[in-house]
């Protein structure tokens, strides 16, 4: 369809007003008001798919800063669009589940619009190619973030919220002076645009500052240790909807800006002149990799609030998208293009047109792309299922907890299938991307020594992190129901705790479908990632 | 073509209106519909002033690109620009500024009327000199010649004082003393500066000083005449170390003033930062200060920060926060090289953006003060819970604090990211990172700021009933930062005239 991306961007914005009223009148209407408009947008993604998967690449662009050079660009490719997708699929469930999960609430109006402005960030920091519009979309993925955390999150939310906010923005005004400099050195505001210009020997040194300033700054969304402080306490204060969100979605959107921004845009300019360094910065990346896996997958064995486990295991789920970008194969492509360049001269035009090749068969892209759509499915369902685990027994603490699968049967069957996609079994989602980021690694071994060391430790990590997730349950759903607060001496009457209501059952439903469907029939999301736009 | 009427009518219009204004607020005291009547008189004003600008503007703008600026003498009509006499330049850079300076002042004017009572007795003198003033500040942007710019430019810094002064607290007498003696010492510096140039070049025009400088021998004493301009200008504009007088003065007048001050007065100081001292008396051809200017911009941003940081009093926050905005205006001017073809622009443009969005935030976060002050919400501890309490307000101060902390889509980011922008294209890159340093110590307060609006529980939970009226011009400003976020273009395309003229500079 012609206006198909823009009208991604408006009909959350303009369903705004009627989602407030809605709210005002009823809270199920005003979620099912979102909910119906992520699915509209879902077709709307959808109807751009052939046209992507024949082109590769679908844009839409109109006028908008004419004097920066910037237009209101739009795009999608087999990385955009799958991320796009679980991205709107993951707010549909996170508005089903809004409806009864945050009844009595107050301001649930205010609520649901900040959802819908959430999402219109969400979405259009995958679509969009111009870094003006980027960045907007970035910034609008924070600031209805901080109130939601804020607003409705539990105990010291607005703490949480506070830090989430500084630490992002502060990693975010280092993207605007990577983007800044792009602008400046090449004149280009538009990522493809930009990234043949910058294919240029005079900007050598200025790329390998923007390479840095764009990747730190986009590091600390990903929440990689050791910018990861802000993520346990925003992750765990959240209301769950807004944890899934941020934990599916958010800090996913950081590693796709790697991938898209540093490693494809800016990272060829570097590769052409100066390899080492190149290499040596993908090395970092890699190192870095997996101190996040180990990081988070210890403190995930320890820790006790039910919540804040799942936050850490996203730390080291980052660390596994981190070292599945590391992966990136520039070092083999700079190879090629080098061999072909000194041939026959053509060097920028030939060294980019490898690199799309080499990338788009490159299996560890893949399997990073793969696992950020994995992992925000399967993490999202992890968190909605906690959120219900609270919602009905009003406790956090998984040493209180125990045999909840008898009494909350749906919620227990999809968080063990959620928590063992996590881990990284069959036949759940996690376990391809996961697979196919160590066959990426082996590849790449074969042509980089440096990467055996940290693949047989991103192994170790994985048996980490089936054991916290078994950990987490058998804590809280197998096992003896433990008695209620066994120190209190009062008897207090036993409060009956029963399984969700239907509508947060649904949307918990939505993503177990797409976890097995994911883990059992990939192949619809692999076919759609190979069309890979990269210049 | 632009004649001598063009120019000067909307300066004489508006100094007529202003004298009006006494007899005729007088004769208003009488109805019973004060503020109605007041508001009627200020639309005629402001109808008539527009009329008056957007002639201009036509006018100016059919003149060809290539001739950069138009020179209107008064008295003589030869168009040799005579030694001393009273000379009006149009460029695009001062109808652009003309233009902000009366559409900023209209949204302003229309707080003050319904901030400052019109029935309270001597507020018609109030208005009065809020309205010479921005005749002042016309006059001061459209100056030809040095002595023009300076009678103009010192008439708006000098009245200035009496917008401190309205209420006559005991805080704020002491804060205009304070103002009024570092004005005088400015005027001194700046006119001892423009006797010494007098003495060097025998001209005060613009483009005839100019011209004698870039083909001065010896420039011991222009650095000597430099010196006391750029101090002179550096008080007026509150360039650290020369800021204190600036956040006293804005905490103690009356939150309308405060508004009045940093959205047009302080934007003032910045043009003739700008136009004096890097077009006209030492652009790069010159005199190369521009490390000294990244160094003044650094202290400037961190100094107006890290105060802010440890604010209690809002007000005294957001004064120190236009300490913050000199800073970063200044890195945008490291990168402007007047006449060079070649070299991108874009610290004019991001200078020129900010004068408008900075300028309407911060007025919008003192009209907003203005109103909660008034329910004696003054410090940090006051205003805990207000997010529940009053929030049409704390919408608005929200509004204002995401566009300080340069949050897209609001207006302060566009203005943010051409200023570190530009500082990179000045090969001053660390300025940038400095600059995003301090931004983040900014989102540090403000999101201070935000967390105790919202997130704290109030002393007391009752609603307050929202002075509507009031909020109407603040809802119009906060529609600005949000409409002139998401289409900077609306301001960018006309300023990119100033851009296109660069290379025909003489």
């Amino acid at each position: 369809m012609a206006f198909s991306l823009l009208l991604v961007f408006l009909l959350p914005i303009l369903s705004l007003p009627f989602v407030y009223f809605a709210g005002k009148k009823s809270s199920k209407a005003a979620g099912t008001l979102v909910g119906l408009v992520a699915l509209a947008n879902i077709g709307l993604v959808l109807s751009a798919v052939p046209e992507v998967i024949n082109n590769t690449v679908y844009t839409e662009s109109y006028t908008w800063i004419s004097v920066l050079n910037s237009h209101f660009s739009l795009f999608l490719d087999g990385i955009s669009a799958s991320i796009a997708i679980i991205t709107l699929v993951l707010i549909v469930a996170a508005a089903f589940f809004s409806i009864r999960y945050m009844d009595g609430k107050k301001n649930l109006p205010v609520y649901y619009c900040l959802l819908s402005l959430l999402s219109v960030g969400l979405v259009g920091v995958f679509i969009t190619s111009n870094f003006l519009l980027f960045y907007f979309c970035w910034e609008l993925m924070l600031v209805p973030a901080y109130f939601i955390i804020g607003g409705w999150g539990y105990r010291d939310s607005y703490k949480a919220a506070f830090k989430l906010f500084i630490f992002t923005h502060a990693g975010a005004v280092f993207v605007l002076l990577g983007i800044g400099a792009i602008y400046i050195t090449t004149g280009q505001s538009d990522m493809f645009a930009a990234q043949t210009a910058l294919l240029n020997p005079a900007y050598s040194e200025i790329a390998k500052w923007i390479l840095l300033a764009l990747t730190a700054g986009f590091a600390v969304k990903m929440a990689v240790v050791p910018v990861h402080m802000w993520l346990p306490d925003a992750h765990s204060e959240a209301p769950a909807t807004m944890s899934a969100l941020l934990s599916g979605v958010i800090i996913s959107a950081g590693a796709y800006a790697i991938l898209r921004l540093s490693l494809v845009t800016v990272l060829p300019a570097v590769t052409l002149n100066d390899l080492a360094f190149a290499t040596s910065f993908l090395h970092g990346l890699a190192i870095f990799g997996v101190i996040s896996a180990f990081f988070g997958a210890f403190i995930a064995l320890v820790e006790t609030d039910i919540k804040r486990i799942i936050a850490y295991s996203s730390i080291a789920h980052m660390g596994y998208v981190m070292f599945g970008l590391s992966l990136f194969p520039s070092a083999i492509a700079l190879a090629l293009a080098q061999s072909s360049a000194s041939a026959g001269g053509l060097a920028t035009a030939q060294a980019a047109l490898t690199l799309t090749a080499i990338v788009a068969a490159s299996v560890a892209v893949l399997g990073t792309v793969l696992h950020i759509l994995t992992h925000a499915v399967s993490k999202g369902l992890l968190f909605l299922s906690a959120g219900s685990v609270m919602h009905q027994t009003e406790e956090r603490d998984i040493r209180k907890m125990g045999g909840l699968a008898s009494k909350m049967p749906f919620t227990g069957v999809s968080s063990v299938i959620a928590a063992l996609s996590i881990a990284g079994s069959p036949p759940f989602a996690c376990f391809w991307s996961e697979l196919f980021i160590f066959v990426g690694a082996f590849e790449i071994i074969k042509h980089d020594g440096f990467y055996t060391l940290p693949t047989v430790f991103m192994l170790i990590a994985t048996v980490l992190s089936l054991a916290y997730s078994l950990r987490f349950v058998n804590k809280v759903f197998l096992g003896k129901s433990k008695p209620e607060s066994a120190e209190e001496s009062e008897p207090e009457p036993k409060k009956k705790i029963w399984d969700v209501p239907h509508s947060m059952k649904l949307a918990m439903a939505i993503l177990v479908v797409f976890i097995v469907v994911l883990g059992t029939y990939p192949a619809f999301f692999i076919n759609l990632i190979k069309a890979v736009a990269l210049i | 073509m632009v004649s001598v009427f063009d120019v000067v009518f909307p300066i004489a219009s508006l100094v007529a209106f202003a004298l009006l204004t006494i007899p005729v607020f007088k004769l208003f005291r009488k109805t019973t519909h004060k503020t109605a009547m007041a508001l009627v008189w200020f639309a005629l004003v402001f109808a008539v002033a527009f009329a008056g600008v957007a002639n201009l503007a036509i006018q100016y703008y059919q003149v060809p690109i290539e001739q950069s600026f138009v020179n209107i003498t008064l008295g003589s009509t030869s168009d040799a620009p005579s030694a001393v006499s009273g000379t009006f330049m149009i460029d695009a850079i001062s109808v652009y500024m003309t233009i902000i300076m009366v559409a900023v002042s209209a949204a302003i004017i229309l707080y003050s009327v319904l901030y400052v009572n019109p029935a309270e007795r001597p507020s018609e003198r109030y208005f009065a000199i809020m309205l010479i003033l921005v005749a002042a500040l016309i006059g001061a942007v459209c100056a030809g010649d040095l002595l023009t710019l300076f009678i103009f430019w010192e008439a708006a810094a000098a009245g200035s004082s009496f917008l401190m002064l309205y209420r006559k607290s005991r805080q704020s007498i002491n804060a205009t003393l304070k103002y009024i003696v570092m004005i005088v010492i400015a005027s001194a510096f700046i006119v001892f500066g423009l006797s010494l140039v007098y003495g060097i070049t025998g001209t005060l025009n613009f483009w005839a000083v100019k011209e004698a400088l870039m083909a001065l021998g010896d420039k011991s004493l222009l650095v000597l005449a430099f010196i006391f301009i750029a101090a002179g200008y550096a008080i007026e504009a509150a360039i650290v170390p020369f800021h204190f007088w600036l956040p006293d003065a804005y905490n103690a007048a009356p939150a309308s003033s405060s508004a009045f001050l940093s959205a047009l007065v302080d934007q003032g100081s910045y043009y003739v930062l700008i136009r004096v001292l890097i077009f006209i008396l030492t652009p790069t051809a010159v005199l190369d200060w521009r490390l000294m200017l990244a160094f003044m911009a650094a202290f400037t941003m961190i100094v107006g920060n890290m105060f802010a940081l440890i604010q209690n009093n809002i007000k005294l926050l957001i004064g120190n926060i236009c300490v913050a905005d000199v800073g970063y205006n200044l890195v945008a001017m490291t990168s402007i090289v007047p006449g060079v073809v070649g070299v991108a622009t874009l610290g004019l443009q991001g200078n020129l953006y900010f004068f408008l969005i900075g300028g309407i935030t911060t007025a919008l976060a003192f009209m907003v003060v203005g109103i909660m002050n008034h329910y004696g919400f003054k410090t940090m501890k006051d205003f805990a819970g207000i997010g529940r309490r009053m929030p049409l307000s704390s919408f608005a101060l929200l509004i204002a604090a995401l566009s300080f902390a340069g949050v897209p889509p609001l207006g302060g980011f566009m203005a943010k990211y051409l200023v570190f922008t530009s500082a990179i294209e000045a090969n001053y890159a660390w300025l940038a990172v400095i600059g995003v340093l301090m931004s983040v110590v900014q989102t540090a307060y403000l999101f201070r700021l935000v967390n105790v609006m919202y997130a704290k529980k109030p002393a007391d939970d009752r609603k307050i009933k929202e002075p509507i009226k009031l909020l109407i011009p603040v809802f119009i400003l906060v529609g600005a930062i949000i409409i002139l976020g998401l289409f900077p273009n609306i301001v960018l395309d006309p300023i990119q005239r100033v851009v296109e003229q660069f290379p025909f500079l003489p």
